[in-house]
């Protein structure tokens, strides 16, 4: 039976003459929020790439509901799957309307006009990301925050059933990463979005994905629940981190305690 | 919006000024008397002595605007221009070595391979090796493929008879004597056509600017949205080249220069803005270089050098201290 969602195939990746990824094989579950973790130079932000089209495989393939990625038209597959990279760079002075305007380039027909389907989507993805009275802001004048949401705010506008998003949180403070991880979350409950993101800190991921991805220096390590997961040995082959996992005092999901 | 309303009556105005200015004063009731009656002073300057100057000049300014446009967009950085990166002085280089050789052909189309061969020039020499350069790695192959091509035009000027290679000389840094309403014609209908092929490559061009990956996460084909952008920045650039020779600074500065007055951030309006500036500045620049000497034209390409070099030199100064050099 063929999976409905996204999957990679015997998946091989290659980064500058370097194999990061061989023979990966695994379903991203549908409606979920999945975390992609490991240690620096493992591949996660590659494999994400990979998962969105971003880079060929040099090995096997990504199926997106039993199709080949490669198969799929731009404009067909950029309604269906959105990628956020990492620290994305606007021109400057674009305001966040403008923003998050050019969320709706794949909807949009050759030459059609701004439609009142358009205005509603980004209209919803300002509010979802806190920003539904800084439209016509200029993305300079934001905050870290701020900006990353905006960021966020242009691919909600891009209305697809999947939203990877390359280290959403990096150079956010804590309460700002809680705020993005929050609102992707409720993204996922409200929308059934299926979410990917990569993400450097454990204990975050675990407290808001339903399914991890922890990847090492020789592949993958182990994927499922956080519980599953979020194990001492898995951590020691991962990270070569010598670590205690302890319930988290308020949500209950693992928590790393390094020695 | 009054930065918008701004731009079409400098346009106006620089126009007028044009028509008006120059080694004996037309008054703008002779110019009113000749545009409709045809007769007078005012008849002659409109149709003869610079009508055809100033509408080549607007048009060849517009042109060569958007094209600086096309190409600040693309690689993110103010200093991409096809003047500052060779294109222009390639699709002069072609035009010199055609009348060097004698081989008749039209200008626009000698020029257009000019630039596109430059075009593809820099993009071999910065290509070599693995993956894709900076922005700044293909301005300054750009800006040695430029310095080739005017050395080698230079070379070809000097073993020209010498009446010949005076005009050539002044053509290539960037003239507007003695042009005729085929001059006109030719950068209207021309650069009407490639606005039209301008204007359906906006959307992704939007989508290019917020980075590779998002734009293909948008759903643009990446590699060919950039290479149909290039080739209608080339081709913006050598019709305006074609008319009146590679004009320096102008392709570099009128689209910030015109964003800065109309507050426009959006492709689509910058692109217009720059065009219309660029057209503001080409007829200005060229009723300064009538007028500043009495009783001598100088080439239109001297004044926007003049004012183009201290731009230059300030962005690379900002830039420098943004610790992007």
């Amino acid at each position: 039976m063929t999976h409905t969602g996204l999957e990679t195939q015997s998946l091989t990746l290659a980064y500058r003459d370097r194999t990061v990824i061989r023979d990966l094989t695994l379903r991203i579950p549908d409606r979920c929020v999945t975390s992609i973790l490991g240690p620096n130079g493992c591949g996660k932000s590659t494999l994400l790439k990979a998962l969105a089209r971003l880079i060929p495989p040099n090995g096997g393939q990504v199926r997106l509901a039993g199709e080949e990625l490669s198969r799929i038209d731009t404009r067909a597959l950029a309604r269906r799957l959105a990628i956020l990279p990492q620290s994305p760079k606007g021109p400057e002075g674009i305001t966040v309307a403008d923003l998050v305007r050019r969320g709706r380039t794949p909807w949009r027909g050759f030459l059609a006009p701004w439609s009142d389907e358009d205005a509603r989507v980004c209209q919803l993805a300002l509010e979802q990301v806190g920003l539904g009275d800084m439209a016509g802001r200029s993305i300079d004048e934001l905050s870290g925050g701020q900006r990353q949401r905006a960021w966020i705010a242009l691919v909600l506008a891009q209305d697809t059933p999947y939203l990877l998003l390359d280290e959403p949180t990096t150079w956010l403070d804590l309460s700002h990463q809680l705020e993005v991880l929050s609102l992707l979350q409720k993204r996922n409950r409200d929308h059934g979005t299926t979410v990917v993101t990569v993400l450097h800190d454990l204990n975050l991921a675990a407290r808001f994905s339903d399914h991890l991805i922890l990847l090492g220096p020789a592949g993958l390590v182990s994927e499922g629940t956080p519980d599953d997961v979020m194990t001492e040995s898995n951590l020691q082959s991962a990270f070569g981190l010598k670590a205690l996992v302890v319930p988290d005092p308020v949500t209950g999901r693992p928590m790393v305690v390094p020695h | 919006m009054r930065g918008r309303l701004l731009l079409p009556v400098m346009l106006v105005t620089a126009i007028l000024l044009s028509l008006m200015v120059g080694q004996v004063f037309v008054t703008p009731a002779d110019l009113w008397t000749g545009l409709w009656k045809g007769t007078g002073s005012g008849a002659l300057t409109l149709r003869v002595l610079r009508g055809p100057a100033a509408f080549t000049a607007a048009g060849a300014g517009a042109v060569l605007g958007a094209s600086g446009t096309v190409f600040q967009v693309l690689l993110r950085n103010p200093l991409a221009a096809p003047d500052v990166m060779g294109f222009m002085s390639g699709a002069g280089l072609a035009v010199v070595t055609a009348v060097a050789f004698g081989i008749l052909l039209p200008l626009p189309l000698l020029a257009a391979a000019g630039g596109l061969l430059a075009a593809v020039v820099v993009a071999l020499l910065s290509f070599r090796g693995a993956g894709v350069q900076s922005s700044l790695t293909l301005i300054l192959v750009g800006i040695g493929v430029g310095f080739f091509a005017v050395a080698a035009s230079s070379f070809l000027i000097t073993r020209m008879p010498p009446q010949e290679a005076a005009d050539a000389q002044r053509w290539l840094s960037g003239s507007l004597a003695a042009r005729s309403w085929w001059h006109v014609l030719q950068v209207w209908g021309l650069g009407s056509l490639l606005f039209l092929v301008l204007a359906l490559q906006v959307r992704t061009m939007a989508l290019l600017e917020l980075g590779d990956e998002l734009a293909a996460g948008l759903g643009a084909r990446v590699g060919r949205a950039r290479y149909g952008l290039i080739g209608t920045g080339v081709l913006l650039a050598a019709t305006g080249v074609a008319v009146a020779g590679p004009i320096p600074f102008v392709a570099m500065m009128a689209g910030p220069l015109g964003m800065r007055v109309a507050g426009v951030t959006q492709p689509g309006s910058r692109l217009a803005v720059a065009a219309v500036t660029g057209a503001i500045v080409t007829i200005l620049a060229d009723v300064v270089a009538r007028s500043v000497v009495p009783g001598l034209q100088l080439p239109v390409g001297v004044m926007t050098g003049i004012l183009g070099a201290p731009y230059l030199l300030w962005l690379l100064m900002k830039e420098a201290e943004a610790g992007e050099l």
